[in-house]
């Protein structure tokens, strides 16, 4: 075990304020960090976390202006006096997106990029290279350029890069956040390796809750520039309101073990199946809904629960599956660079399904979908959309009917304001001027962003902009809608009003959805249908239920089903989705058991 | 890069990258020298040849070559016609070749003359550019952007944030790039034809993706200056990273002859006019 030892990081009573802005970004906070200790942050986006990360190197507000108020001290400097130069060889930061922040022409030139710029010895430089390359597990790729890396390993690399400086302190804002399961995996260990083989203090920002709770000693909750919670993971993960107040998500374990009344909150799925094989739970009521607040009724064979969306407690029945809109055949794609993406792949989707396509990066999910619109010309084989083939069909006429939403909303939104954003797809399209304002008016207030409607997308929040971006291919009115990783780089909350906004669509005007996603979780709450993708091909198609019962196939396209899957499975020899589903099932298995014996 | 940068097992791509700078500038020093088509085409054979042993991938260089011949064309055509050469070796320079508005169009005499001296010229200009073409996209395809950055970081007075700048521009043009054909792919997603439309129109439909690409330009800088910023850049005044080169033979072979030709060319256009037109 570590001992802990003296504090490294004390901040009392800090305020900042960016330059121009009014609001505080962090807004009084103290907390004080021990030597070898790993804390996590969680909290929605604009909470402040970020800051508070560049704070403790002196970005802020030496690089990245603003009012700083209160006393910081990490490792014995104040950063705002030390200057980032100086902190980088204390404290290690790394932030979400590995693109930005890869600079050596290989994997080798940029770990070696933060030493070189400390001006120590070649020799030097090249001892810690091949030490953090080694730790950072990333041996056999020290010639290999960044760009050609696979998400995770970039990520690493940047890990490593920063690590090579040796700081006391790694500070990791969201590095998992770009990722894919297996690229999260990868860093979660390396964080983990930091921690417990390298004695490293760690700051985690993150919104994977369900990889923090087992892994930091501290855990520290943002909202609105303070901290709404703090304590060890036991006491933070008590307090499941409170999370989701702040905008965190509640780790299926913790939000299980709450249904059912466990005499201790679970952290993992082992400690869930303990709750159960020894009884210390009660349930004596059937289970209420966190999230809706409305109890969860009789589970379906499916094992999904009727009330699952807080923003409509009271949906409408899954549409019926109608004809097939989306016809693929034996279709195989190359790019000119040689690389085979897609490797014969058949799919049907009909309308009104709500289809969720998974899979590993370079798996050829996006691939795959950009060719339903015609941005990628097949090299061989057939798509048919609305019954017919696409061959000749160019995108400006196919997007009437296939709507495509990207995974960036920078890379989709070129107008001036807000109103002109959703106006401008469907006046391509010739659509009446009065029937494009009807729209946009309406567009905007489904989005929620009718105070914005005069405002440039640029200025809004990363979730703002993804829902502009949805909507503006919405305005279109297409029967089907493909949305590329919806929740990439959003919260929690974020991530659900996209989602419940899919799923709206989906019930009250009968869209196609089409959604590509990493995030299980996801999936588990809002797709019908799942497409597995691996190596250019479908591995694997069916409900969410049968697909999360075969981990074989959850392997192959380096997936990790929801916890909720893990355990029920372990429990029952059945897939449930959602920790309500399964507290029902819990809740029914228990009733007609103490009614057998009765009898 | 005119050839995006091959990691590949060669003898060109082994080579010191110090001595294929000095290989590429002696090329164009001899190319810049020489003024007679058939010296200029044995001084080509000659890069092809290294080309060929750095098996260069001919075929991404089509696309510059077509467009170099049309380059070429125009400037025989415009050569031929306009310039009047004090030939050593041709030994008519101002015979015509043939006319750019020729005397079988009905009701028009022959005009504007196009002479073998200014022809010859042209074709010797055009061989110029695809030599020193050539031997740029050779050296960027068989260089690594990183040993360009320690060839800088070794010459002295020049400050190493000289070569990481060049390095890092050079890194960010691919990203860029797919930036651009993102932006054109959502543009036509949401019903935009790029090929549609009169020309001026078409500019216009491209242009609009030039706010979206600077505004995302500079947020990408931005977040990069921060990570740059969080690793010290700046901090020491020298790049201490510079590998430790050794000469082989090879390379010492390579230097010498590269050196040795280029400067017996010159001297010997400058002393005796040989490989002048």
């Amino acid at each position: 075990m570590f001992q802990l030892a003296t504090e490294i990081i004390s901040l009392k009573d800090v305020s900042f304020t960016y330059k121009g802005s009014k609001r505080k970004a962090l807004n009084g906070i103290s907390m004080s960090v021990l030597e070898g200790e790993c804390v996590a942050v969680l909290g929605p986006t604009g909470s402040g976390k970020s800051t508070l990360a560049c704070i403790m190197n002196g970005t802020v507000p030496c690089f990245v202006e603003g009012e700083l108020a209160g006393d910081v001290t990490v490792d014995g400097l104040h950063p705002r006096e030390a200057g980032t130069a100086h902190m980088a060889s204390r404290v290690g930061l790394v932030f979400g997106d590995p693109d930005t922040q890869l600079f050596g022409m290989t994997v080798e030139e940029d770990v070696a990029f933060g030493p070189a710029n400390l001006g120590l010895s070649y020799e030097e430089i090249m001892r810690r290279v091949t030490r953090c390359i080694n730790d950072m597990r990333l041996t056999g790729l020290e010639k290999r350029a960044p760009h050609r890396l696979s998400g995770g390993q970039k990520q690493a690399t940047a890990i490593a890069g920063v690590y090579a400086m040796l700081p006391k302190i790694m500070v990791l804002d969201e590095p998992t956040s770009m990722l894919d399961p297996e690229g999260k995996a990868k860093v979660f260990s390396i964080v983990r390796a930091l921690k417990e083989e390298l004695g490293v203090t760690v700051i985690l920002i993150e919104q994977e809750v369900d990889d923090i709770i087992s892994l930091a000693d501290r855990v520290f909750v943002m909202s609105a520039g303070s901290f709404a919670l703090s304590g060890t993971p036991a006491e933070v993960f008590s307090e499941p309101e409170k999370l989701r107040k702040a905008g965190v998500r509640v780790p299926h374990v913790v939000e299980f073990g709450q249904l059912i009344g466990a005499s201790s909150v679970p952290f993992s799925t082992e400690d869930v199946i303990q709750t159960i094989e020894t009884g210390t739970w009660s349930m004596a009521a059937p289970p209420r809904d966190p999230v809706a607040g409305q109890p969860v009724g009789a589970v379906s064979e499916a094992g999904i629960e009727p009330a699952r969306s807080a923003s409509d407690p009271d949906p409408l029945p899954d549409p019926a599956v109608g004809e097939p809109v989306i016809e693929v055949k034996d279709l195989h794609f190359q790019y000119p660079s040689g690389a085979k993406a897609l490797d014969g792949v058949y799919l049907t989707i009909r309308r009104g399904e709500f289809v969720a396509i998974v899979g590993q990066n370079g798996a050829g999910k996006t691939t795959l979908t950009r060719h339903l619109n015609g941005l990628l010309r097949p090299t061989s084989g057939e798509i048919r959309v609305l019954g017919r083939p696409t061959e000749g069909v160019p995108t400006t006429e196919l997007c009437a009917h296939v709507g495509y939403v990207f995974q960036n909303p920078d890379e989709q939104l070129f107008c001036t304001t807000v109103a002109e954003e959703l106006g401008f797809g469907p006046a391509n399209l010739g659509v009446a001027p009065k029937i494009i304002s009807a729209r946009v008016e309406a567009l905007l207030s489904d989005i929620g962003l009718a105070k914005y409607s005069d405002v440039w997308p640029k200025y809004l929040s990363k979730g703002e902009r993804q829902r502009l971006a949805l909507a503006a291919v919405v305005a279109m009115d297409p029967e089907v809608l493909i949305v590329d990783e919806p929740t990439t780089g959003l919260d929690w909350l974020e991530s659900r009003q996209i989602l419940d906004y899919l799923e709206r669509l989906w019930r009250q005007q009968g869209k196609t959805i089409i959604i590509i996603t990493h995030d299980m979780n996801i999936v588990s709450l809002y797709a019908r249908r799942v497409v597995v993708m691996a190596n250019g091909k479908v591995v694997g198609d069916g409900t969410p239920q049968q697909v999360f019962s075969q981990p074989e196939l959850m392997a192959v396209a380096c997936l990790r089903r929801p916890a909720i899957a893990e355990i029920t499975d372990a429990l029952w020899g059945e897939v449930l989705l959602t920790p309500a589903a399964a507290a029902a099932r819990l809740y029914q298995r228990t009733s007609s058991h103490a009614e057998v014996d009765q009898s | 890069m005119i050839v995006e940068y091959e990691s590949k097992p060669t003898f060109v791509h082994r080579l010191d990258p110090r001595v294929k700078l000095v290989w590429m500038v002696c090329v164009i020093l001899v190319s810049v020298a020489w003024t007679h088509p058939l010296y200029l085409a044995a001084l080509g054979l000659s890069v092809v040849a290294f080309g060929l042993v750095a098996k260069t991938p001919w075929a991404k260089l089509k696309g510059v070559a077509s467009f170099m011949l049309v380059v070429a064309a125009i400037i025989c055509l415009i050569q031929g016609a306009t310039y009047s050469v004090n030939s050593v070796t041709l030994r008519d320079p101002e015979r015509v070749l043939f006319h750019l508005v020729p005397g079988w169009v009905p009701g028009v005499n022959p005009l504007i003359p196009v002479r073998v001296g200014g022809f010859v010229y042209g074709i010797a200009m055009s061989l110029k550019i695809f030599i020193v073409l050539l031997a740029v996209a050779i050296f960027g395809y068989a260089t690594s952007p990183s040993e360009m950055v320690q060839v800088i970081a070794r010459i002295p007075f020049i400050p190493y944030q000289v070569g990481f700048v060049l390095s890092t521009a050079w890194k960010f043009v691919p990203v860029v790039q797919v930036q651009m054909r993102t932006l054109m792919d959502a543009h036509r997603s949401r019903g935009v034809d790029f090929e549609q439309g009169t020309f001026p129109q078409r500019v216009k439909k491209t242009s609009a993706i030039v706010l979206p690409l600077f505004a995302n330009s500079l947020t990408m800088a931005d977040t990069m200056a921060l990570a740059m910023e969080a690793r010290a850049f700046g901090h020491s005044k020298r790049f201490t990273f510079i590998r430790p080169y050794t000469m082989s033979t090879g390379d010492w072979a390579v230097l010498i002859a590269s050196l040795g030709v280029a400067i017996a060319c010159i001297v010997l256009m400058v002393t005796s006019r040989l490989g002048a037109i």
